[in-house]
């Protein structure tokens, strides 16, 4: 250490700023409160007091507008579509439930009535303002189609299908694709062949009573390819029903769909026995005719229908009268 | 209404309304399902305030959800938690969506029968 060192640090002194501390405290307890109040540390939380619940201030609402409600008001500008009940947009004093030592609770904060589907908004006025707003769009019933019967003339096929609406985001239904065709027989051109073979290939889609044909298509998957289908099928029975296979010459009787007197035993009998003593052969079976024969005629009428229709106590009493007159003519008529 | 499942019809309506469940219905169980959610939703966001069961009912593609609120809260917030759940409902079951409510001042006002 000599007098050299002193100078030094003396010189490093003179250098620093004016004003600068190296060795100045920040946080002090000498710092001054800024509120004006001693901050004490409060560990425990005494001092907190906690929010008030926010009371609920009861809503002021209006009287029911049912109410005010003037008598002769459009109704149906209250309640224009459908809708779930109101109690307070409905002037009715309805009552709704069930309770077996009360009276039903009323309409005010009642969930019955609520569940029930109303038809408020299909009153008969607004039915009738629905018919007049749409009654522009109507056109005129056409000429010539006054009654049944002329419809059945001039469009003798019906054809039926079914649109289905649901309660649910899907248009669809497997069902609408069903196509029901109806034609009477008796308007298509078909000849007595014909008529008889397309009853057989038809089946049970043929009702005798009714003389109609239903031809029900539903193996495509739109309604589109099943109506195609069954018109397609309609023709084919038309055209297949009028051509004649050479097979169909084999028919024999056993294969006839009813009795026929002419081609049976029946009418050799009888003639056998009205041109009794002489012998009979098949060509004059054959060319026997009954037209001028009332017993005759009656007798083929007793046995065709005991035949065809099967044995109950009418046929069968018909059938007596008839063989009668046949055999011993002298004791009908006595 | 208190009753059993035997008095529906009887004594009392059914909550949910459509044709899905009826013979040869469509999607029984997509809207069963879909009922459920839509019950959930209800008692989620209008919550402490729904006094009586919520009806579904259904017409075509649109859900109708009907129920009873009480009067607990401002009608600012009714509005908003209406327009709230028509909006987010129609967006996930892709369908308008209507809802009919009734209000109550009481809770009390609905019950019918202590059990």
């Amino acid at each position: 250490m000599s007098a050299l060192q002193t100078t030094l640090r003396r010189t490093t002194v003179v250098l620093m700023p004016m004003g600068y501390h190296p060795a100045r405290v920040w946080c002090s307890t000498r710092a001054v409160p800024t509120d004006g109040k001693f901050r004490v540390l409060d560990l425990k939380k005494k001092s907190f007091v906690p929010h008030a619940k926010k009371k609920y201030n009861k809503t002021i609402t209006l009287p029911p507008r049912a109410l005010s409600m003037p008598v002769d008001q459009d109704w149906s500008n209250v309640w224009p579509g459908p809708k779930t009940f109101h109690p307070a947009t409905v002037p009715l004093a309805l009552r709704q439930g069930y309770d077996p030592k009360r009276a039903s609770p009323g309409k005010y904060g009642n969930a019955e009535l609520m569940k029930i589907p109303n038809f408020l908004h299909l009153t008969p006025p607004a039915v009738k303002k629905h018919c007049s707003a749409l009654k522009k769009f109507c056109t005129e019933w056409p000429k010539g189609l006054e009654t049944d019967e002329d419809c059945d003339r001039h469009f003798p096929m019906t054809t039926i299908t079914t649109d289905y609406c649901h309660s649910s985001p899907t248009i669809k239904d497997p069902k609408s694709r069903i196509v029901t065709m109806k034609i009477k027989l008796s308007t298509l051109n078909l000849d007595k062949h014909a008529r008889d073979k397309m009853i057989r290939l038809v089946g049970d889609r043929y009702d005798e009573e009714s003389d109609m044909l239903t031809i029900v298509t539903d193996r495509c998957p739109t309604r589109k390819q099943n109506y195609d289908y069954g018109v397609y099928v309609l023709t084919a029975l038309y055209h297949e029903s009028n051509t004649f296979e050479e097979w169909e010459r084999q028919k024999q009787e056993a294969d006839m769909e009813y009795y026929i007197w002419e081609n049976n035993p029946s009418k050799k009998a009888y003639v056998t026995l009205t041109r009794w003593p002489e012998k009979v052969s098949d060509d004059d079976v054959k060319s026997h005719s009954i037209d001028d024969d009332t017993v005759g005629q009656k007798y083929k009428e007793a046995v065709t229908e005991l035949l065809n229709n099967g044995e109950d106590t009418y046929t069968l009493n018909k059938y007596r009268e008839a063989a009668l007159a046949v055999l011993l003519p002298q004791t009908i008529q006595a | 209404m208190a009753g059993p499942p035997h008095t529906i019809a009887h004594i009392k309506g059914w909550n949910s309304w459509n044709t899905c469940n009826m013979l040869d219905g469509l999607r029984p169980a997509e809207t069963a399902i879909d009922d459920e959610f839509i019950r959930r939703f209800m008692m989620g966001t209008w919550h402490d305030l729904i006094a009586s069961e919520i009806i579904i009912k259904r017409q075509h593609n649109i859900i109708r959800i009907a129920a009873i609120t009480v009067q607990k809260i401002s009608v600012t917030k009714v509005y908003f938690l209406i327009g709230y759940t028509e909006e987010i409902l129609s967006y996930w079951l892709q369908c308008p969506i209507k809802l009919e409510l009734q209000t109550v001042e009481d809770r009390t006002a609905v019950v019918f029968k202590y059990i």
